[in-house]
Parts: structure tokens; sequence; C-alpha cells
């Protein structure tokens, strides 16, 4: 157990170390196996900590320790892992779907210059994302944070001749610093209480800061998890992160990096439970989100934001499973989103290959009769984000908003924002869905795929020309590399769910329970159980049937409210509110400062540093004469000074 | 010891090396460099010789003499540099030897 | 009272051996540095060397003194003076060229040097240079010398001679004539280099 959960957490490490030493020696493709194999080993280690943990009768959590820094009395810096239900479960997740995705990026990658600078990039954010689940404390768990923002910010300004890539990394770096200074902040304070760096000690000493301390610190974090995973008022950045590759957007900004803060909450709750109104302000940003980004994702023209969206919705959904308190419920919706989520983002992947970097859903109309295996597999993925059953999004989804029942006004609050949010994904997904697959095919598809237009899965002589011009030969949807995972998360989306069915059987929060035990109030009864799932399953089915209305049968037009379009389609004015709050005044100040006081007052009275420096430089450039003679000078004149120190000190 | 004590040997050792200090820093000829430096080297022999004979340890004269071996090869090697920078028509001054090349 | 005698007379011809013996010394070391022609400057040298051996006889130290006179005035000497009539005459004026503070510069730095050693004499080590170890009469003869050659310092010996073996094979390099390839002209320009910065004016 001990050695899997090392051997899962440096696997990754070793594939980056290989690719980064191999540099251009090994091929393109040896890079993405390189890569494929050491998270696919990582995937090992983690079954196997899983499986060794399965077996131990204690499971509050065992810490391994490597190496120790430092240590100072009973502060200790060490590189330790923590290995518990809440970390193996992560590791599962992150290493799984990352296998899959990093062996899918095989494919989609291919041909680009760079591909092995990619891969080099992916091992890493899987070892990063696997230190801050895994780490033995709170320094490590610092690391990972960090270290996954960095792998982050390299991955969406991967073709870095884009100034819109470009700007997308800077934007999502620098509103994750945010969160990352108020989180290092709240550490720090739990830190410097506690004396020590471990989890339990930090927790269990939190008991006696005041009651405005623990709300400041609970805030802190609460501001690290919404900057990471894009909830409001820190989610202008996940947008623009599809600027990056599709595998990224899958891998990164779908199901692990901005999961992060949901497993933060998980990992720090007893801080958040002593800080319940924080706690609940974390579940009101979650409900908020998931309104707000169901909403935008209504108006969106590229696949891909349509999906980021989704996402941050579907994110928000786990905030408020793990604000009010079920924790186990948040978790276990990230495990099932991580499934439909990257499987949506890798079907929109095999499409947009498809027509050569297309992403305009207005174009795409009728794809599904010439993909018919990403059809199918796109449809598993949106059913189960809608949550319809036997899709794992059900099982999921519902007892988040059946928790919230308890609450008092507020949790009534929360169960409205939930059903609208669950009638919202279901309309803006089965728009996205009836916009790409069926009907006829549209002029660029057809342009695409040649004549052919009932079956894609021969050989296609006519070969769709690359928007490279390498006209390559085409054998169905997509290589293997790309198929085989979307294939095997289309049956993770739509079984994966039945490991938890409350309340009949509850495997999840059963596993959870040493280490993330569901707070009472958010414990509903059966019947608020069932009656949820049947209001909520009904919504996401009303949803859908509003999409088929619209977009697939076209018999009613969309409602149109010019306000609300413009809104929704300028994302609720965030970027621009934040442009005015902090852009335009730093702008101000900083060109006030040169025009007024620089060229008014420093210039002219202070001395011209510039030709200062120039003189001294001079004076010194006389020193240079380039004979020997003067630099054996400088040698004897050396040795007497130092002669006439020894003189005088002895 | 008969004759000036050793703090006298000492001193005159220091002029000799302050002597062939002031060529080596002063003088443009090669050769006339390396000559400064043999007096250098010999105020050193001098006092290590003085030195020796005030502890009454032979140490100060076998180290006189590997000095005395060491200075020989050295001459031995500059005075090869010197004939093959007479050979390529380079001018034997330390001013104008200042870059490396050829 | 003989031997009072006997004695101050020895320290008598000791002190006045020592003083001309010394004063050649000094005198010939700043011929060295004041010639202009460097063969009066290598004859000055070997008069330093040979009373530099007459004061290692006043120390005891006879086999050092002939090594002296038979290796570096007689070998290393010979040496100098092929080299400088092979390279022929060159006179330069002593004091000339460079910055105008080098030689400023030079005779602060030496000077310096000079006076902290005799200040560290003088003043620091005073008190132990009074008397001196009294040493048997085979101290500093070829047979004490070559004993603890071989058995004390063994190690310097054998490093002494691996450092004369390279520079035999260094000098015969250094010393052996190029083969000329075709593309290699020794171009007469060569000789005026580029005028050392700094105000060599």
């Amino acid at each position: 157990m001990i050695a899997a959960s090392w051997l899962c957490l440096f696997a990754p490490l070793a594939g980056t170390i290989l690719i980064l030493l191999g540099g251009t020696r090994i091929s393109r493709v040896a890079a993405g196996w390189i890569s494929t194999v050491s998270v696919f080993v990582a995937f090992a280690g983690a079954v196997g900590a899983f499986v060794g943990l399965h077996g131990e009768s204690n499971r509050a959590g065992t810490i391994s320790t490597a190496w120790t820094w430092l240590q100072s009395g009973s502060f200790k810096v060490e590189l330790s892992v923590l290995i518990d239900p809440l970390s193996t479960m992560m590791m599962l997740i992150v290493s799984g779907v990352g296998a899959l995705i990093v062996l899918y990026s095989i494919g989609y990658m291919d041909g680009d210059d760079e591909e092995r600078r990619y891969f080099a990039y992916m091992s890493l954010f899987v070892f990063s994302m696997l230190m801050l689940v895994e780490g033995g404390n709170l320094l490590l768990l610092l690391v990972g944070w960090g270290l996954v923002g960095l792998s982050s910010y390299l991955l969406i300004g991967f073709w870095h001749e884009r100034p819109s890539a470009i700007r997308a990394a800077k934007k999502a770096f620098v509103m994750n610093a945010f969160g990352d200074a108020t989180m290092a902040l709240a550490f720090f304070v739990l830190i410097a209480h506690s004396g020590s760096l471990a989890f339990s000690t930090s927790f269990a000493t939190a008991g006696q800061l005041s009651q405005t301390t623990v709300d400041l610190v609970a805030l802190g974090l609460l501001g690290g998890a919404a900057a990471k995973s894009a909830q409001i008022p820190l989610q202008t950045w996940l947008p623009d992160a599809m600027e990056g590759p599709t595998p990224v957007s899958a891998l990164i900004h779908a199901a692990t990096m901005v999961t992060a803060g949901v497993y933060l909450i998980a990992r720090t709750y007893p801080i958040f439970e002593q800080a319940r109104t924080i706690e609940l302000i974390a579940a009101g940003t979650g409900a908020l989100t998931l309104l707000v980004a169901g909403l935008i994702a209504l108006v969106q023209t590229d696949i891909k934001r349509v999906i980021a969206y989704s996402t941050m919705s579907q994110i928000g959904y786990m905030f408020l499973g793990a604000g009010v308190g079920g924790y186990a419920n948040g978790m276990f919706h990230l495990m099932t989103h991580a499934f439909f989520k990257a499987l949506l983002f890798m079907g929109a992947g095999l499409v947009i290959h498809a027509l050569a970097d297309e992403q305009d859903i207005r174009k795409m109309r009728g794809i599904g009769a010439l993909m018919p295996f990403t059809k199918w597999c796109f449809l598993a993925g949106a059913l189960a984000l809608v949550g319809v059953p036997p899709f794992s999004g059900f099982f999921s989804k519902d007892p988040i908003v059946a928790s919230t029942i308890n609450l008092g006004w507020y949790g009534w609050v929360f169960w409205a924002c939930g059903v609208v949010g669950a009638f919202l994904t279901g309309v803006y997904t089965f728009r996205l869905w009836f916009l790409v697959f069926p009907g006829e095919p549209s002029e660029l598809v057809r342009r695409h795929f040649g004549r052919h237009s009932t079956t894609a899965t021969d050989g296609l002589d006519g070969g769709p020309l690359h928007a490279d011009g390498q006209g390559t030969q085409r054998h169905g949807e997509g290589p293997w590399t790309m198929l085989v995972p979307v294939g095997v998360l289309a049956v993770l989306a739509t079984f994966g769910g039945w490991i938890q069915f409350p309340p009949h059987w509850e495997y999840v929060t059963n596993w959870l329970r040493p280490v993330a035990p569901t707070l009472a109030v958010a414990v509903p009864t059966s019947t608020q159980e069932s009656v949820t799932s049947v209001v909520v399953v009904l919504a996401g089915l009303a949803g859908i049937a509003l999409a088929w209305a619209i977009y697939g049968t076209e018999r009613v037009s969309v409602p149109g409210v010019p306000g609300l379009r413009r809104l929704l389609e300028h994302k609720f004015y965030f970027d621009e509110l934040y442009d005015a709050l902090f852009y335009r005044p730093a702008a101000a100040v900083s060109s006030l400062a040169r025009r007024d006081f620089e060229e008014q007052v420093v210039l002219p009275t202070g001395p011209d540093l510039g030709q200062t420096a120039l003189d001294a430089g001079g004076l010194v450039r006389r020193l240079q004469t380039g004979l020997l003679r003067t630099y054996v000078l400088f040698l004897a004149g050396g040795a007497a000074v130092i002669g006439l120190v020894f003189l005088v000190t002895r | 010891m008969l004759g000036p004590g050793v703090a006298w040997y000492a001193a005159l050792a220091g002029f000799l090396f302050g002597t062939g200090a002031l060529g080596v820093l002063i003088r443009r000829n090669v050769l006339i460099v390396l000559l400064s430096l043999e007096i250098m080297l010999n105020g050193a022999n001098l006092a290590l010789i003085a030195f020796s004979r005030h502890a009454g340890n032979g140490a100060g004269q076998i180290f006189a003499l590997a000095v005395m071996a060491v200075a020989a090869s050295e001459v031995c090697v500059g005075l090869g540099l010197v004939v093959a920078l007479h050979r390529r028509r380079l001018a034997i001054d330390v001013d104008r030897l200042s870059e490396l090349r050829g | 009272m003989s031997t009072l005698v006997a004695a101050s007379a020895a320290n008598v011809l000791v002190w006045i051996v020592w003083v001309v013996a010394g004063f050649s010394c000094l005198a010939s070391g700043v011929a060295v540095v004041s010639f202009s022609n460097p063969f009066y400057s290598a004859l000055a040298l070997i008069g330093n060397l040979g009373s530099l051996a007459i004061l290692y006889l006043l120390l005891s130290a006879e086999f050092v003194a002939a090594a002296q006179v038979l290796v570096y005035a007689g070998a290393v000497m010979v040496m100098f003076l092929f080299v400088i009539a092979y390279v022929g005459p060159r006179m330069e004026a002593p004091w000339a060229g460079g910055p105008s503070w080098q030689t400023l510069g030079a005779v602060g730095a030496a000077g310096a040097l000079l006076v902290e050693i005799v200040v560290v004499i003088s003043l620091k080590a005073g008190d132990s240079l009074g008397t001196s170890a009294a040493v048997g009469a085979s101290f500093g003869t070829p047979a004490w010398i070559g004993r603890i050659f071989v058995t004390d310092h063994l190690a310097s010996f054998e490093i002494t001679s691996i450092v004369l073996l390279v520079a035999a094979v260094g000098g015969v390099i250094l010393g052996s004539h190029t083969r000329r390839r075709a593309s290699e002209t020794v171009a007469p320009n060569v000789v005026e280099q580029r005028e050392p910065v700094g105000g060599a004016r």
C-alpha cells in the first residue's frame, strides 16, 4: 500500500524527467507513450493503494514519510504521503481518468511540432495533482496546489504563438494566484497557531482559535477553492482556458484541477465545520454559480465553451454538496463528473479533429450521421450530465439537491437552485447535442467528409484535407488511441454511478466516513430523497424536451428577450466589471505617476542617475588597461593589503 | 650562530623579494621579467635557508632545493615560450602580448 | 678567554663577510631590474646568485650553496644567456610604458610588502628570533641532505623529479619547429599589435 502510493506519486514525475532528458533524441510518439505509460503506472499504484487500504481495518489514514527536510523541535517539514480513503479516491480518479486522457492525446496531438513538450507538461500536471491529493502535510498540499496552477498555465498557453492563448494563460494564472494567496494566508495562520504542518494537529488546534480567526481562515480556504474551481467571483478564467488543446481542457479544466477546490473543502472540513457560516457561504457560492453558468451556457456558440460553463455549473453542485456538509455527495459527484465531463470534452475533441479545428457549433449540424460512435458516446455523456437514470449523474446529483432540505429557509433556496439548475442543464446540454449531431450534414461537415453521407466507418477515399494541408487518410472517426478512451469513459459514465444509491446502498459515503463524515443536517430522509430525485429528473427531462422542441425539431423558436440575450452573451459582464474595478484604476494611477510625478518632479531635480552610472563606469574602465603588468600590480597590492590586515589584527 | 641573527637574513630576503616584485611590475621586456622572478625566488630561498638554520630543521633546505628545481623548470618553459615568440616574429614585450592569439 | 677572543674574531669575520655579500646581493638585485640591456641584467643576476651562495655558506647550508652555483648559476643562467643572445639586442627604457599610475603603484606595492616583512620580523617575531638552535657539524652537508631526502622528505623528492620531467617535455615541445601549414602564414604585421588601452599616450 505504501510503496504503491509512492509509485503512484513519482511515476508521472519520472515520465516528465525522461521526456525532458530525451529531448529531441526521442521521437514525438515515443514521448507520448512515455507519458501515457507513466500515468498508467501511477494508476496501477493508485489501485494498489486502494486495495491495500481496503484491507486495513483502521482507515483513519496512514502517513508514510520518506525524508525529513527540516526539523526544529516539534516542527517538522517532511516529504510524506497521506494514504486515507479520501486521498486514494482522488488518486484513482486523477490517475485513471488522466491515463485515459493522455492516451487520447497521443492521437489528438499527433503531428504537432511541440508534442514532446506537451507530454512533458501533461506528466508534470498529473504529478502535481497527485502531490496535491496525496501530500501528507500542509506544505506539500500548497506545493501541489501551486504546481497544478503552473501546469495549467503552461498547458493553456501551449500554442504560444497565439496571443489569445497567452492572454488566457496569464488570466488563469493571475486569478489562481489570488486564490493561492488567500489560501496560503489561511494556512499560515493555522501553522503559526499549531506549530506543526500535519493535518491532524493543525485542524485539532483550530478549535482554540477565536471564532473570527476561524472564520477568516475558512474564508481564505474558500478563496483558494473558489479560484481553483472557477466559482463566482473568480470564475472568468475558465472559459478563456479553452484556448488550450482539448485534452488539456478535459483533464485539467474538467476532471481534476478544477475539482481541487472541492477536495480542499473535504480535506479541511474540521475548519469549515467550526466556521459554519463560511461553509454555508461556500454552498451559496456553489448554488449561485450553477445558476449563472447554466444560463450563460445557453447562448454559447463554441462547443468547448458550452462544456466549460457546464463544468463550472457542475462544480457549483459539488460546492453545494460539500458546503452543506455532505462531503461524500460532493466527492461522488466529483467522480461521476470526471467520467462524463472528460467524455464530453473528448467527444468534442473528436468532432473538432474531424472538422479541422472548427469549433463553432452553428456550422456543425448533422455530424452524427458520419460519426456514429462519437454520437452515441456523446449522448451517453450528455444523459449522464443531465442526470437521467440509470446514468451516473442521476446517482450523484440528486443526493446533493436532497441534502439541502433540512437546513432551514436557505436550504429551500438551494433546493430550488438545484432543481432549476437541472432544468438548465438539460436545455444547454441537449441544445448542444441537437445542434451538432442529428440531422442532415451541414456544408462544412460534408466538405470534410467527402461524399459519404451515411456511413463513415470505412476508409474515406476522398480523404478530408486537414487545415494544414496534409490530407491524411482517415479511417473511421479517429485513431484507436482516441476512440478507446472515449469508449471506456462512456461505459464508466453509464455504469459508474451504480456504486452509490442512497439510501439503499452507499459505498462511497461509507468509504469516506473515517475522514469526511457527513453532517447529520445534510442527511435527508428517504421520502425527501425520493421526492427530490423525481423532481430533479423531471426537471432534467423537461429541459431535454425544451431543447428538442427548439433545436431538434425547430417547432418553437428561441424566446427573444433582447436584454437578457445580451447579458448572457457578455457573461453577466464580469469581465467588464473586473476591467473597470482593477485594470483601469491601476493604469490610471501609473500614468498619473509618470506624468505628474516622475516627469515633473523626479527628473528635473534629482541627479541624473543614468549619467552618474556612466561616469562611474568610465572611471572603473580606466583600470582595465589590458596590460598584464597592471593585473599583477593588483595582485601584489592585494597581497600587501591582506598582509596589512593580518598585521593589524593579530 | 655566528654573525648576524636570523632577523638580518630575513630582512635581506625581504629586500630581495621587494626588488624582484618591482622588476616584475615595471619592466616590459619578457626576459627581464623572468630574471626578476628569479630574484624573488632567490629571496624566498634565502629566507627558507635562514629559518632552517635558526630552527635546526632540515626541512627548510629541502624546500629550498625543491624551489630551485621548480625555478629551473619554470625558466625552461618560460624561455621556450620566448623562443617560440621570437620565431613567430612577435614582440618580446609584455604590453604588446596582451592577446592570446596565434 | 682565547675561545672568547677566537669566538669574537670569528664573529667579526663573519659579520664582514655578511656585509659584503649582502651589499653585493642587493646591488646586483637592483641592477637586474634597472639595466636596459637584458644581457647586463643576466650578468648581474649571476652576481646575485654568487653572493647568495656565500650567504648560504654562512648559514651552514653547504650543499644548497653548491647546488646554487652549479645548477642555478651554472645551468639556468647559461640557458638565459643563450636565449638572450638568440633573441638579440632589445633595449627598452625600464620606466616607460603603461598607465601613469602603474609605476607609482608598483613602487608602492613593492614597498608596502617590504615594510610589512620588516615590521613582522622586528615587531612580532622579535622574541623568538633571539637565539638560534645549535646544530651539529653534519648540518647541511651533502650526506645529511641526501639522507633526509630519501627518508623524511621522500615525497617532495619524487614530486620534484616529476616536475622536472614535465618541464623538460614542455621545453622540448615549445622549442620544436611546428609544421607549417599552407594556410598559416606568419604575417609580419602581427608585430604591430593594438596599443594598450588605458592611457599609454
